[in-house]
């Protein structure tokens, strides 16, 4: 099981993440803001990253780039309301290894988790 | 004035972001042009402290777009454009290449559908959420006073009625459109959004 870090300005969503990660057996920690995803990225090691797009302080495409320059084989899931293709289109050439929109199901977040660490998306590993 | 929990305030939150999110992803497909989103800002004030309280927060000239919906959540939305705003996002919908002055009745026409998709796209995605499902009156645009418009909506009901008002900016094509979104809620429909707010929850760890 994995070490999962949760990146999203809404409590509720990450109540609601950590619930469904929990129930496929994973660590999970949380982080309300980009700041405080960036110190316990470098300090947990995680080993996977669900990173929200639109939060307040740093935007969520920010802190990708900058979890990436971090570690260019950080594997990052974006879980965001953004459903534009050419938002999914921008994570995927930062780096980003799945794309996953809200409200998703839990089957959708533990598939697209499953599905990285397991090294089977396209993007960068 | 506060009258839901810090709970209910991040839930509701962030609900309205998934909502303008969805709102943001139509303006793109109507503009062809991406949209880049603020995250939204969400307050909740008894009826009374509507006009003062918005009235606070926008100075500017405005375009307003007016909707009653009806069914088990009932109240009044309205979307609040900045009016250059307004006339900016008429332009970009309409293909026009030059920056019209103000808006024309074309304009207006352009505008209130626009409102319209908006308004739907934000509500409905509530709906489709949260399993509620609400009908939407014909919109109507107000170009006049915004207070005179809000203080319209605190009176004509016996029943304590609430107000969220979400605001945020839509960046498109180097322009900022501020945009809030108005929801007037008799505390019976409020509480029905919150019980709904609270099962989806639920519902989504299962």
């Amino acid at each position: 099981m994995a070490k999962i870090l949760i990146v999203d300005d809404s409590a509720m969503s990450r109540r609601i993440l950590r619930g469904i990660l929990e129930s496929g057996g994973h660590h999970v920690s949380e982080a309300e803001d980009g700041m405080v995803a960036l110190e316990k990225f470098f300090l947990d090691k995680p080993d996977l990253v669900l990173l929200d797009l639109i939060m307040k302080g740093m935007f969520g495409m920010d802190v990708l780039k900058k979890i990436r320059l971090m570690d260019d084989k950080a594997r990052i899931i974006v879980a965001t309301a953004d459903i534009q293709s050419s938002t999914m289109a921008m994570t995927k050439s930062e780096g980003a290894s799945g794309f996953v929109t809200k409200p998703f199901t839990s089957e959708e977040i533990l598939s697209a988790v499953q599905t990285v660490l397991e090294g089977r998306n396209d993007g960068p590993q | 004035m506060m009258v839901l929990n810090e709970k209910q305030s991040d839930a509701l939150a962030e609900l309205i972001n998934i909502a303008f999110a969805r709102t943001a992803a139509s303006l793109s497909t109507m503009s062809g042009y991406r949209v880049l989103l603020d995250p939204p800002n969400v307050e909740t004030y008894a009826i009374e402290d509507l006009p003062a309280a918005v009235g606070a927060r926008i100075k500017e000239e405005v375009a307003t777009v007016h909707q009653i919906f009806s069914g088990p959540v009932a109240g009044d939305a309205l979307l609040i454009l900045n009016y250059e705003g307004a006339v900016t996002l008429t332009d970009l919908l309409r293909l026009n290449q030059t920056h019209s002055l103000g808006l024309d009745d074309s304009g207006r026409e352009a505008l209130t559908e626009i409102g319209n998709i908006l308004l739907n796209a934000c509500l409905g995605m509530f709906g489709n959420m949260l399993h509620v499902h609400v009908s939407f009156s014909m919109p109507r645009l107000h170009l006049e006073s915004l207070e005179d418009l809000l203080r319209s909506l605190t009176i004509g009901s016996e029943e304590l009625r609430y107000a969220i008002v979400a605001a945020t900016a839509f960046h498109i094509k180097e322009s900022a459109v501020s945009g809030y979104l108005v929801m007037v809620l008799g505390i019976s429909s409020l509480d029905r959004l919150m019980h709904a707010i609270e099962d989806w929850e639920e519902g989504q760890i299962k």
